[in-house]
């Protein structure tokens, strides 16, 4: 048995005007959280649906769990959520979620008690009401995401693919969201989502993938990538004032290769050579109040930022999730 | 448990189970059995009510016609304002003409009729009135001048009057019998053009009103991507193939109800017609025409095959479209192929035997409401019967293997709908 969750070798896929992905190849070992990071355009989703059979890659091969995904029934222990969500709107909650879980070979009794179990846990349960027998239309969005997530997850997969699980949750679903996800890992299922928000996967990817363009660009445990990239890295943050002196440090080529203003503070990468002592006396020189000054480890959005470019970020990328 | 069939059994559900599906397969039958009974009882009820004798007879031909016609027209209704005649020379004709345009204006009169020496003459004879466009009373009428006419003329001749009435009365009803190549059949002719055309209709209206349902449903999974979680379990060929078995298994269903409505509609039309007051006798001289097993499977073929075909093409244009504005202009060719046979129906309605009518009952596109309304019309032979449902078979095939892969890309495409050209290369492509 293949120790991999999925497999994909050498994958290429082509549509008329370019190509989507490139010779790509990933290996996401079981029960881990592993996040697929890029821009948008980078090929993330069209990665994830070759890896549900959706797309057929035009080259390379793809497995899950140590079966191919074409012509096995590998597919019906994976759990995906697009990231466009959406219902069948006029059919009860009940019944589109007999239905997700009936298409993945679940038989109906079992279904009806799992629904019961999750209507309970994500409280679309209450004594008040019921909103399993409500239709779809008639919940509110954050309930019909909470919906949509039990549908992923009703057969109980081991694999499970999330694209973009992030984008447009209130905080409270995101939380829920992230409390699942964990409660997943630790049941030995493994996760796979993709976003472009750098610091949702910080914080809960165990490893993580950069694409971008369509090329993998780096990949490992997320540990292992910061250490790779070395602890050149200081947090600077002013005690108000003096801004225009620090900036001026700042813009010194031979002692920072970059920095990006996080608003509350800078993340500076240093220049190589350069030495985070000889960065403290000038900024102090300078006349400049600190309230923090700090190695630290790149985020992922600075390696990022590292490894691919400017030219890699378009416009609906950010750091901060 | 196969995936189609959990794909077969949410559409099938979901759509028997809503409220449309419930009252449109209630409402089929009250309607049809309305459409089938009201003309009985209209024509029954407006007989008596019209007020055909309520004119005045103008009089200028010298004779007592005047007074025939009036004697006439008072015994279509009895009870009614009887005609008036005036009877007077030709010289005051247009000033009489004038006061009893005010009359009828009045409301006094239905309107006049104008007998001169022309009518006399056997050539002309003048009505006008509020009801001169009523195709039937100015046949009543036209009827009745004539064969007064006609009864005074041979009283000249010196024939015995009661003769004369004896002689004329001809009520002559002509009874159509419809010869096919298995011998006669009573009752054809009206019933089997009212049957003919009742099926194609029902066809027509069956496949244009469920493959828009297809069109919708296709439109809705795409637009909300439950389409996309759907393909991420089962292939796409799988869930259209679960979806136009459980489409047509609903349409089917809605024909079964209707179908079991209409004959128990048909078997109590007695009782029914009864109720409004129409004897038994004129109820039941409404029949069937008689439908073989045999012809009973081939309608059938052809509903399902038909179904079939315009309904994967309906799929298709719902996987191509992201928005409710484009479908309109999308759906024009797979429409317009089936608004055709519509346009044609009177034409085969009119000649059966026809060559338009012979190749549209060939043509995969119109054979499936075509052909039906010529086989009830007109005997089709067996080998041609069979050709044209190979040959709608063949094209059923061909529709579904073209939508198959139009549906496939279709469902991951967002934004522009494709243009002809991009079409023909997501066919490829898939």
């Amino acid at each position: 048995m293949s120790d991999f969750a999925i497999d994909i070798r050498d994958v290429v896929k082509r549509y008329e005007e370019h190509v989507a992905v490139r010779d790509f190849s990933l290996q996401v070992p079981r029960g881990v959280v592993y996040g697929l990071l890029g821009p948008n355009g980078a090929g993330k989703t069209t990665t994830i649906r070759m890896i549900l059979d959706i797309l057929e890659p035009d080259s390379g091969a793809i497995s899950i769990l140590g079966q191919p995904v074409r012509g096995t029934k590998v597919l019906d222990r994976v759990g995906y959520l697009p990231e466009e969500r959406g219902l069948y709107k006029k059919m009860q909650v009940r019944r589109v979620l007999r239905f997700l879980a009936e298409l993945k070979g679940v038989d109906g009794r079992t279904a009806d008690a799992r629904i019961d179990e999750w209507l309970e846990r994500l409280q679309l349960r209450t004594a008040e009401r019921d909103w399993g027998l409500a239709k779809v239309d008639e919940l509110s969005r954050g309930m019909q995401q909470k919906v949509q997530f039990i549908g992923t997850l009703l057969h109980d997969p081991d694999v499970v693919i999330l694209d973009e699980p992030f984008s447009g949750l209130d905080p409270i679903n995101a939380q829920a969201l992230k409390d699942t996800v964990l409660d997943l890992r630790h049941r030995g299922k493994t996760v796979i989502f993709s976003t472009h928000m750098m610091d949702n996967a910080e914080r809960i990817c165990d490893s993580v993938c950069i694409i971008a363009n369509g090329e993998k660009v780096l990949d490992g445990r997320v540990a292992d990538v910061k250490a790779e990239h070395g602890i050149r890295n200081v947090a600077l943050a002013l005690d108000g004032g003096s801004r225009d002196s620090v900036m001026a440090v700042l813009a010194d080529r031979s002692l920072v290769a970059r920095y990006d203003d996080e608003n509350q503070y800078f993340e500076i990468e240093l220049a190589p050579g350069a030495d985070a002592q000889q960065l403290l006396q000038r900024v102090v020189k300078g006349g400049a109040a600190l309230s923090r000054f700090e190695l630290i480890q790149p985020s992922l959005h600075q390696i990022f930022l590292d490894r691919v470019g400017a030219k890699g970020v378009e416009p609906g990328m950010s750091g901060n999730g | 448990m196969g995936k189609t069939f959990v794909i077969f059994r949410r559409e099938y559900l979901e759509r028997v189970r809503s409220r449309w599906f419930i009252v449109v397969t209630i409402l089929g039958p009250v309607f049809m059995g309305a459409i089938t009974i009201l003309p009985t009882v209209i024509a029954a009820r407006t007989h008596t009510s019209s007020s055909l004798a309520n004119v005045i007879v103008l009089d200028a031909t010298g004779t007592d016609l005047g007074a025939r016609v009036a004697k006439s027209l008072a015994a279509t209704t009895p009870g009614a304002t009887a005609p008036r005649v005036k009877v007077l020379t030709a010289e005051q004709l247009s000033a009489s003409e004038d006061s009893a345009t005010n009359a009828v204006i009045a409301h006094q009169a239905q309107g006049y009729l104008v007998l001169d020496a022309s009518t006399i003459a056997g050539t002309g004879a003048t009505y006008a009135g509020r009801n001169a466009t009523s195709l039937t009373d100015i046949t009543t009428i036209t009827a009745m001048v004539r064969q007064n006419l006609l009864d005074m003329r041979l009283e000249k001749e010196g024939i015995d009057p009661g003769r004369v009435a004896t002689l004329t009365s001809v009520r002559l009803d002509m009874k159509t019998d419809k010869i096919t190549d298995k011998g006669r059949e009573a009752g054809g002719g009206m019933a089997s053009i009212v049957f003919g055309y009742v099926i194609a209709f029902l066809l027509y209206f069956m496949i244009a009103l469920y493959g828009q349902n297809m069109l919708r449903g296709v439109m809705e999974e795409k637009t909300t991507r439950v389409a996309e979680v759907v393909i991420s379990s089962i292939k796409p060929n799988q869930l259209l193939a679960g979806k136009i078995l459980g489409v047509g298994s609903v349409a089917l269903t809605q024909v079964f109800v209707w179908i079991a409505g209409g004959l128990a509609i048909y078997e109590f039309r007695g009782a029914i017609l009864a109720r409004f007051g129409i004897p038994a006798a004129a109820a039941m001289s409404v029949t069937l025409p008689s439908v073989s097993p045999a012809v009973g499977v081939a309608l059938l073929l052809f509903f399902i095959m038909g179904f079939m075909f315009y309904s994967s093409l309906f799929a298709a244009v719902g996987a191509m479209v992201s928005s409710q504005e484009d479908v309109q202009q999308a759906q024009m060719p797979v429409t317009l192929l089936l608004i055709a046979s519509i346009i044609f129906m009177p034409a085969v309605l009119a000649n059966p035997a026809s060559t338009i009518a012979k190749v549209l009952s060939w043509l995969p596109f119109s054979a499936p409401i075509i052909m039906p309304m010529r086989m009830s019309l007109i005997a089709v032979s067996w080998p041609e019967l069979t050709a044209v449902l190979a040959g709608l078979l063949l094209a059923c095939l061909a529709a579904i293997w073209v939508s198959a892969r139009i549906y496939r890309v279709g469902l991951l495409m967002y934004g522009k709908r494709p243009t002809f050209r991009e079409l023909a290369k997501w066919i490829r492509m898939a």
